[in-house]
């Protein structure tokens, strides 16, 4: 198994608002210690490579205290440089959010020429706030979506200048300087919720499918989904196609793990999470079909997800070293995913710093049979 | 009880609430309106032959994808009155439905006996922003939208079922479509509003707090050649849902004195 270490670089605060999202006031932004946040975050992603993590996530959200990336291509440039083997992984950039999503084909290719082809780029439609924070039109998300990501494929792998005449994207010059390094393109993958569409157009294109923040079972039922797809295009999906991001907390002992996961993987989704109701479903987002599905099965909002259920379903996996490493198993062995992105909280710097070691030392050494193999190789082109 | 038809313009299927005898009137409704046959339409057609379609994607309409422009609207109900047969009509809408009116005056004012725009949304106006109706629940809704929140009883939906939430969604869809960003407006349609020749009844609630009457109502007024402003003490956005009968009344008077629809 791959570990790849997923920072969300969160504004951690406590606040009585009814969202942490679009609404709640950036005066709570403190920039002097939000200056001492990014360092230590980003402290934390070099010392994650020199642990033996084979990537860095990066990702992209608007507004929010929950995580302060508005924009991901500025992180993993700092990152690209400080680095010299970890992948580095943009999950994603929110094309339909862009007006000119040819941009986002420059800053990929740059990064990957510079870091020498360690980049993989995510391409997501950004969750449903971003589109009240961005004003983008979310009846256009999927169809702008589509577009931009094809445009941004056609940039990477045809040689310009061409015309690109869409319905929301139109250039007469398509001639983006410079070209990616990684051939055809980096690896592109598909962080998503698990919408059928998402599937399908994943599965046809090879590009891996990240699960992030989903009860284990549903998880199985995706990946599921995303193998017959596979198949139904007439290949076996590769391991490292199935990605998942799941809150991972070690500690010394099982107390130990549980005292911090109910602290700070909980304040995830309970205050990190937490979205005044209509940011959860701007119109015409999801298809009325995934809207039906949604309402027959209605999820629990993370701000009311309680530490039982939490654990119950799956949604987080925490304990001492032997305990993380048996409930692991469960993804690699039955699950069958190839790469795992997690973060680490301590609740201050030096003990994050103290428990990725910890992982590093005492979990991930157990799931290296694939030491030898490049994840990248083969999947997401 | 109004009768209940099922229309294709142009092959774009709709559903029609239709009753009374006399001139034609069509009514043009706002979001969450579609459908709603209120104690303002029923007063109308003792003296009206009323037409109330609900919009693509809204109340028993399917959702039309072709939609993408308040002008495709305007352009539809112009389609409507040619499959309805209707030469001229009085023409009244409400909110959104105001605004699709005042797109179809600016287009072919020769189609209508006579505007009557009820709280109309529709145009950038100075000093104002309209407040961002999808970013708000229910009660937030509520309280903007209604002077007297008793009157909002009226549009409540009838259960929780996932066919009222879907049907809901769809609503929203359908306006978020063409209304989402600018929101509520066409950067084209004030400078049109110049246009528009027929006889036109601008109806403001005092307590408007959607589209307020200084500055919305105020500008709208200034702009539309000879439009006369008629201001309800005890509404705020919704005129014909707060003050119905006195709406309507309005409606008729300034209608019957408009002849020549048919």
């Amino acid at each position: 198994m791959k570990f790849y270490y997923f920072h969300l670089m969160p504004y951690i605060m406590d606040h009585d608002a009814p969202s942490s999202w679009v609404t709640l006031s950036n005066r709570h932004y403190d920039p002097g210690l939000g200056h001492t946040l990014y360092n230590q975050y980003l402290d934390q992603f070099e010392h994650a490579e020199r642990l033996g993590w084979d990537g860095l996530c990066v990702n992209e959200h608007h507004q929010n205290c929950y995580g302060t990336m508005p924009s991901p291509n500025v992180v993993a440039a700092m990152l690209v440089r400080r680095t010299t083997k970890a992948k580095i992984a943009i999950l994603g950039n929110g094309l339909p959010l862009r007006d000119n999503p040819l941009r986002v084909a420059e800053e990929i290719a740059m990064l990957d020429v510079v870091s020498g082809g360690r980049v993989i780029s995510g391409f997501v439609r950004g969750i449903s706030a971003e589109y009240f924070s961005t004003a983008v039109n979310p009846t256009h998300s999927r169809e702008r979506f589509y577009e931009a990501a094809e445009l941004i494929l056609r940039a990477w792998t045809e040689e310009g200048p061409f015309p690109f005449d869409g319905r929301f994207y139109r250039y007469p010059y398509v001639n983006p300087w410079p070209r990616p390094l990684q051939k055809p393109h980096p690896p592109v993958w598909c962080p998503s919720q698990g919408s059928t569409e998402t599937v399908e157009w994943a599965a046809k294109r090879h590009f891996p499918y990240l699960m992030v923040f989903t009860p284990i079972k549903r998880i199985a039922q995706i990946y599921g989904e995303y193998r017959e797809a596979c198949e139904g295009y007439g290949y076996k999906a590769s391991r490292y196609q199935l990605t998942v991001n799941v809150p991972v907390v070690v500690a010394e002992s099982d107390a130990k793990a549980r005292e911090l996961a109910q602290k700070h993987v909980m304040w995830v989704f309970n205050v990190g999470l937490r979205m005044h109701p209509p940011f959860w479903r701007p119109p015409g987002y999801m298809t009325e079909a995934s809207l039906r599905r949604l309402l027959a099965n209605p999820p629990t909002l993370p701000s009311e997800l309680t530490f039982e259920q939490a654990e119950r379903d799956g949604y987080l996996i925490y304990g001492s070293p032997a305990t993380v490493r048996d409930k692991l198993r469960i993804f690699a062995d039955e699950l069958e995913a190839g790469i795992l992105c997690t973060a680490m909280n301590g609740g201050s710097h030096e003990r994050t710093l103290e428990l990725m070691q910890l992982f590093a030392e005492e979990v991930m050494p157990h799931f290296r049979e694939d030491a030898h193999v490049d994840e990248t190789a083969g999947v997401g082109r | 009880m109004p009768a209940s038809r099922e229309l294709s313009i142009r092959g774009t299927p709709i559903h029609m609430l239709q009753e009374g005898r006399g001139p034609a009137l069509l009514f043009l409704h706002g979001a969450g309106g579609a459908g709603r046959w209120l104690p303002f339409q029923e007063r109308l057609a003792k003296t009206f032959s009323v037409y109330f379609p609900s919009h693509p994607g809204h109340g028993g309409s399917p959702a039309a994808e072709w939609i993408e422009h308040i002008s495709d609207l305007a352009f539809h109900y112009l389609d409507v009155l040619d499959e309805l047969g209707v030469e001229r009509a009085h023409l009244v809408g409400a909110s959104f439905g105001g605004w699709i009116a005042a797109e179809v005056a600016t287009m072919a004012s020769h189609r209508l006996a006579s505007l009557v725009l009820i709280d109309p949304v529709g145009i950038r106006v100075d000093g104002w922003i309209y407040p961002f109706l999808f970013g708000m629940d229910i009660p937030e809704i509520v309280t903007t939208v209604f002077h007297n929140p008793m009157a909002a009883l009226a549009l409540a939906p009838p259960d929780q079922s996932i066919e009222t939430l879907a049907l809901q969604y769809r609503q929203g869809a359908a306006l978020a479509r063409v209304a989402w960003n600018p929101h509520l407006y066409d950067p084209l349609l004030r400078r049109r509003l110049g246009r528009i020749a027929a006889p036109t009844l601008l109806c403001w609630g005092a307590h408007d707090k959607v589209a307020p009457l200084a500055p919305c109502g105020e500008t709208w007024a200034r702009e539309i050649p000879g439009a006369r402003l008629r201001v309800f003490a005890d509404s705020g956005h919704v005129p014909h849902l707060e003050e119905p009968d006195a709406a309507a009344d309005a409606v008729s008077e300034f209608c019957r004195l408009r002849g020549g629809a048919g």
